[in-house]
């Protein structure tokens, strides 16, 4: 299989993957905009952006997970 | 209160806390992945062989044995990391921030209070498994052209009680521990230590791990079970419930 019929057949496959990412990413960095500093784990909202931005799903589901104080 | 209330507040928790989405994308993300990365790392490597010269890299084709072997295991090691971190601070959270004085002093019994926190992580966990099996099985026909629906169900029971099992173990860190990190820690801690027990002679037979091995065995068509371990999950699960349902019982909240 050549790379450009390779690439093209995984495509199909690939591009939801990515945008379940991308959906994890934006629902997660919504949520942190939303929240006043004081309803974050840490009281610090950049460290929860750049552990959302910067690990790959794990990020975001941490921050759901654990980020938040109600 | 009646259970079936209890439960409905703790589905509708999961829910408004994103944990029901969370965990749900996530696994439904790995479902996806798995066939996907089986098709995919051969290519990849011919791709980085065929870039220099000299270096001949010989795989052999992708099957849907090796499509199931990533499945079993990206969700007995991400999928189940995820699983501890939704599940660590159910009760723990609770006695931390005080509010299970709030729905213990109306009228709600104890035990009632436990089995529907627990009963809606298992009912997620299975949504979940559900939804990350049927995409699994959907992209394994897609690349792989078949899978045998029945074997892959049998696998996915087994892949179903091993992760009630460590469900188990977490909500026993739970209620044990105050903390929720603590919980989630010792969870982890417990998971492990099966793991590494499985590795014994003997009380391997018994342990999760060896559902995990039943499983991939299916895939590849030997005729292999693990019924000690089937029957070694189901006495932890109930042991795991029965010692948390004791030590809650007489907690101070």
């Amino acid at each position: 299989m050549s790379e450009t019929t390779t690439i093209r057949t995984l495509l199909p496959v690939l591009i939801p993957i990515v945008v379940i990412e991308l959906a994890l990413l934006a629902a997660a960095l919504a949520d942190l905009s939303r929240r006043p500093a004081e309803q974050v784990r840490g009281h610090n909202k950049w460290i929860w952006v750049a552990v959302i931005v910067l690990i790959n799903f794990i990020g975001p589901i941490v921050y759901f997970v654990a980020g938040r104080e109600e | 209160m009646r259970f079936g209330v209890l439960l409905r507040k703790e589905l509708l928790e999961l829910w408004r806390t994103y944990k029901m989405l969370a965990m749900g994308l996530v696994f439904l993300l790995f479902g996806l992945l798995s066939p996907a990365m089986a098709k995919l790392t051969p290519e990849l490597l011919k791709m980085v062989g065929t870039s220099q010269p000299g270096v001949v890299i010989q795989i052999p084709p992708p099957t849907t044995v090796d499509a199931l072997d990533q499945y079993l295991k990206n969700l007995t090691q991400l999928c189940t990391l995820v699983l501890i971190l939704v599940a660590m601070g159910v009760v723990a959270r609770e006695r931390e921030r005080g509010t299970a004085v709030l729905t213990l002093s109306k009228p709600v019994g104890r035990g009632a209070f436990l089995a529907a926190k627990f009963a809606s992580l298992a009912a997620l966990l299975a949504g979940s498994l559900v939804v990350s099996a049927a995409f699994c099985y959907l992209y394994t026909v897609l690349l792989f052209g078949s899978l045998d629906a029945w074997l892959f169900l049998q696998a996915n029971l087994l892949l179903a009680e091993y992760l009630l099992v460590i469900l188990a173990l977490t909500f026993l860190g739970s209620t044990l521990l105050r903390s929720q990190l603590a919980a989630g820690g010792l969870a982890f801690g417990l998971w492990m230590a099966t793991g590494i027990l499985g590795a014994l002679p003997r009380i391997g037979k018994v342990m999760p791990g060896e559902l995990v091995g039943w499983a991939a065995a299916l895939s590849r068509g030997l005729v292999q079970t693990a019924w000690p371990a089937v029957w070694g999950g189901l006495a932890l699960i109930v042991l795991c419930l029965a010692v948390s349902w004791l030590s809650f019982r007489g907690q101070e909240l």
